[in-house]
Parts: C-alpha cells; sequence; structure tokens
C-alpha cells in the first residue's frame, strides 16, 4: 500500500499541476483564521479587563509553593525573551510537515483507488 | 498540569515515575502487537504523538477567567492508537516539553505523564468503550470522551499536588483548592476538546473507517487488518 507513491504518479500522468487551493486548503484556512480570531479577540477583551492573561499551570504550580516551607519551582529550562517562540515555531513547522506526511499516506487516497493501484 | 521541578518531593517523583512505567511498559508491548496487526498504525502513532505534542503545548486564551491553559489531545489519542501506547507517548511529548519549552520538568515527567497521558487517556478510551458499546452515536462518545479526558487530566494533577502538599489540611480540601485553580480556566476547553475530538473521529469515519478497524468495528467497511487485505 504506497499512497503517496500512487498520488504522485496519478497528477503526473494526468498532466495536472497540483492544486493549490482545493477545497481541502480552503477549509483548513478558514479553520485557522477562525481560531486566530477567537484567541485575538479573547487576548483583547482580557487585555482591555485588566486581565493577566497567564497561565493556568504557572497559577497553580505558585499555589502549590506557597504552601511549602522553602518552596521554589522552577521549569527544567527557562527560555529567555522571543527563544520559546523560535522553539515553537521550529517544533510546530516540523510537527506540520509529519502530520502532512502521514495523512498524505492514509488519506491521500480511498481504498478502492489505492488497492486499484495495488493490483 | 504541566508540574514543575521543585514543587513535587523526590519521594513523590520516583513513586509517580513507578506508577508510569507500570502503564508505559505494557504500552510498549500494545504499540509492537499492533505494528503487526494494522499496517496504517505506525502512521497513525506517528501523527497522533505529534497532535499531542502541539495540542499540549497550545496555551489559549480564556476571557471568562482572564487565564490561558492548554487541552490535552490524550483521549482523542487513547481512542485512536490505544490507551497504554498514549501512554508512552505522552511521557515522550513530556520529555521533549520540558527540555525544549519549560514546560514541566523532568524530575516530574512521571507524575505529568500519569495525569495527562494515562488518567487523561484511560478516563477518555473508558468513556468511549463505554458509550460505544451503549450504542451512543460515534459524535457523542468522542465528545464525552474528549470532554472527560481533559477534565480527568487536570483533576488528576491536583490530586498529585494535593497528595504532597497537603499537610495538616484534609486532603480532600487541598485536591479541590488545586483544581479550583485549573477548572474554571478548562471546562471551556474541556468542552473545545469534546468538539475536537468528535470532528476528527467523524472525519476519519467519513473518510478511511478501514484503517481503524478497531475503532470503527461497527460500521467499518474492511473490518479485516490490512496485511489481509493485501
Amino acid at each position: 500500500m504506497d499512497v503517496v507513491n500512487t498520488q504522485v504518479k496519478g497528477l503526473g500522468s494526468e498532466g495536472k499541476a497540483p492544486p493549490f487551493f482545493d477545497g481541502f486548503t480552503k477549509m483548513m484556512l478558514i479553520i485557522m483564521i477562525v481560531m486566530e480570531l477567537a484567541i485575538f479577540a479573547s487576548a483583547k477583551y482580557m487585555s482591555s479587563h485588566k486581565m493577566a492573561g497567564g497561565g493556568t499551570d504557572d497559577l497553580v504550580n505558585n499555589l502549590a509553593s506557597a504552601t511549602k516551607v522553602n518552596g521554589e519551582h522552577h521549569p527544567f529550562v527557562e527560555l529567555p525573551g522571543d527563544s520559546e517562540l523560535s522553539a515553537f515555531s521550529v517544533a510546530n513547522f516540523f510537527a506540520g510537515v509529519i502530520v502532512g506526511y502521514n495523512w498524505l499516506r492514509l488519506f491521500g487516497a480511498k481504498p478502492q483507488q489505492g488497492r486499484k493501484e495495488d493490483n | 498540569m504541566h508540574i514543575e521541578d521543585g514543587i513535587l518531593s523526590a519521594g513523590a517523583c520516583v513513586g509517580w515515575y513507578a506508577a508510569t512505567a507500570v502503564f508505559v511498559i505494557p504500552g510498549v508491548y500494545e504499540i509492537k502487537k499492533r505494528i503487526r496487526e494494522n499496517l496504517s498504525y505506525k502512521p497513525f502513532l506517528a501523527m497522533v504523538g505529534v497532535a499531542v505534542f502541539v495540542i499540549s503545548a497550545m496555551h489559549l486564551p480564556v476571557p471568562v477567567t482572564g487565564s490561558c491553559s492548554h487541552p490535552c489531545g490524550t483521549a482523542l489519542a487513547a481512542i485512536i492508537i490505544g490507551p497504554f501506547a498514549t501512554a508512552v507517548v505522552s511521557t515522550i511529548v513530556l520529555f521533549f516539553q520540558a527540555i525544549f519549552f519549560g514546560h514541566g520538568g523532568i524530575t516530574t515527567v512521571g507524575a505529568n505523564t500519569f495525569s495527562m497521558g494515562i488518567c487523561g487517556g484511560l478516563s477518555g478510551w473508558a468513556a468511549w468503550k463505554a458509550l460505544r458499546a451503549l450504542n451512543c452515536p460515534i459524535w457523542l462518545a468522542a465528545g464525552v470522551a474528549g470532554f472527560a479526558g481533559d477534565l480527568i487530566t487536570y483533576l488528576a494533577a491536583a490530586f498529585e499536588l494535593a497528595l504532597s502538599l497537603h499537610g495538616q489540611v484534609p486532603l480532600v480540601k487541598q485536591w479541590m483548592i488545586f483544581f479550583m485553580g485549573y477548572g474554571p480556566t478548562q471546562l471551556p476547553l474541556a468542552i473545545g476538546e469534546a468538539l475536537f475530538t468528535s470532528a476528527v473521529l467523524l472525519a476519519m469515519m467519513n473518510r478511511r473507517p478501514d484503517l481503524l478497524p478497531q475503532v470503527f468495528a461497527k460500521k467499518a467497511v474492511a473490518q479485516v487488518p490490512l496485511r489481509e487485505q493485501a
């Protein structure tokens, strides 16, 4: 079952360029924009109401530390400045590549199509 | 639920590592077994591992409470790849989050895995199995699994903290104090996770139910492993 190869062969043999703005891409972009807008609106609301917007993990970690006599907590690494953003960007980029690669292998072709090519 | 280094005592850290190992070791065997049974299991394992990594690091703002928190994705993972395999995946995810992002700690990987990967995964999987056995539709069973998995993760994390730190305060009272730090923000996110889990499983059911014959056993097009189909 080599779905990736059959997909690529199929596109090449028909002599058509792969669609870059098809239904799937549109749907993903719509979901992404809706989520980004929701995050933006939530953050704006919190900012305008002077809410801290911190993480609950940190809040509870601080609360837990306060119950100890010599309470100090610390993450394993503390990323300064924008380096946390860099770490997230790199991780999410490669996460996207891995998910996309496996998505194509699994959902790139209908089962009938895959079996026909296999035969 | 990302408990950091320095909060739990050394004994508690070792204890949670040991408790996690009880689920991780059968998880390794579950992965090996399922890889032999289903050719599509490895790609799912890779996708689910990456998805749990991203979802559990994605802090979303909740304007109702004025704070941020993250969903977990382990209920969905447990349904797709199995509850014990989810424990293995969560251990790896939480280790990398600790060393790269500063989310959680190294000494607390056991405790964090126990709350997110084991309690969250197992409760979501159990809810899914129970509701599917009662012939509930996929969207409902998946939604309840996502919701339960999310909230139980945070209940477990609060319990871990309370167990170590309650001192003279009654355990249940301290547990609820810690949970109230998580709960109000987590509730809307748990509803979001329920919708997400439903949407993903419905999409998979509509697109390729044959890839996961164990998950969609009642409606699968082909219920035999792919190796046998070929």
